[in-house]
């Protein structure tokens, strides 16, 4: 049966990219970047909440891209995949600047969240320095989130929680913000 | 549903430096080279060895510098392996050009060192011809793997680009 949804779509375009890259294309790896760096750099700027910072990062982000995409199982699961690496990078990043990885807050918070997470992209777009004071948990689930880029499943994925914690997490960060928000006398 | 943003090549500061490091990181001459030294360290490697086991009444200090020989050589053989693996990856294509490599690499060491115990009558050249000839086998068992990957990704390939109407 043919999967004509959007989703299933984009899935056998990403798995397209993904073996031809795997074949050894050059072209392939020039439109892997061209599509893929902005939401990259947007996810990994947000958390790093440097420029300096997630330059590096990013650099590393596509070095582990450009030597690991062979042993990528599905190409199906372009996407999850590389907001993985990202997210490992980015997690390296903060274990080699906190010395140690107890320091990096990315523990579970299993709260009951029943609240549409979708609700969250026209709030986030006024939310840029409230987003960029959060924990780094929260506004890595939301930055992953507000991309666009996954969806709930696949954040669940490349964060390596339960689609559940994952609304939590949500939850929990657009509270934080809103209280954020309040103090400062910024719009919600 | 997911809204999937367009492709904004240009958009952001690092750009270029990914499009240098793209360059960097593909770059096949450099992947050769490895392959190229992997070869050449296994056929040092092998020679020695096969020397070091025909040669009646060796010397120590010749045994040593042999057994000195065969380390080196299989250093440089796991370091290269090491590299291909993780730094300079082998993709699809490439794993042929390295197959057809190490075919005809190890298909000129053998038939040379069968030339050369016809000509002299040595035991070590033969000794390191039969060597050579377990490393033809390896090497044509890898070209043959590279072809089945290769094959397999070409025709998911094609059939993806069918399926989405677009060209290969």
């Amino acid at each position: 049966m043919t999967d004509n949804s959007a989703p299933g779509l984009e899935a056998r375009e990403d798995e397209w990219l993904a073996v031809r890259c795997q074949l050894g294309e050059r072209a392939a790896f020039d439109e892997l970047v061209a599509r893929w760096h902005e939401p990259l750099w947007r996810y990994v700027r947000r958390v790093t909440a440097e420029d300096e910072a997630a330059r590096e990062v990013l650099q590393d982000v596509w070095v582990r891209v450009i030597r690991g995409i062979v042993r990528l199982r599905e190409g199906s699961k372009l996407r999850p995949w590389l907001f993985g690496i990202a997210r490992r990078a980015l997690m390296d990043r903060l274990r080699e600047r906190y010395a140690t990885p107890a320091a990096v807050p990315l523990h579970d918070f299993d709260l009951a969240a029943d609240q549409d997470p979708s609700a969250l992209e026209e709030d986030l777009a006024s939310m840029q320095q409230g987003l960029e004071e959060l924990p780094v948990t929260e506004r890595e689930v939301l930055t992953l989130f507000y991309l666009r880029e996954l969806s709930l499943a696949e954040v669940a994925e490349v964060l390596g929680v339960p689609a559940g914690t994952v609304k939590s997490r949500l939850f929990r960060a657009r509270q934080m913000l809103r209280r954020d928000m309040d103090t400062k006398g910024r719009p919600v | 549903m997911n809204q999937t943003n367009p492709a904004r090549p240009g958009g952001s500061p690092i750009l270029p430096d990914v499009q240098r490091l793209l360059d960097a990181e593909l770059s096949l001459h450099s992947r050769l080279g490895y392959v190229a030294l992997l070869l050449g360290s296994l056929a040092m490697a092998v020679l020695a060895g096969a020397l070091w086991l025909t040669e009646p009444a060796l010397p120590f200090r010749t045994q040593v510098a042999f057994a000195l020989m065969i380390v080196i050589g299989l250093s440089w053989a796991v370091f290269s392996v090491w590299v291909l693996r993780h730094r300079r990856v082998l993709y699809a294509r490439q794993h042929i050009v390295a197959g057809r490599m190490a075919v005809a690499f190890t298909s000129v060491f053998v038939v040379s060192a069968l030339a050369v115990g016809y000509g002299s009558g040595k035991d070590g050249a033969y000794a390191a011809a039969a060597l050579g000839g377990v490393m033809l086998m390896g090497a044509v068992l890898m070209l043959l793997r590279g072809h089945r990957a290769f094959n397999r990704l070409a025709e998911r390939r094609d059939g993806l680009a069918r399926e989405l109407g677009r060209s290969t």
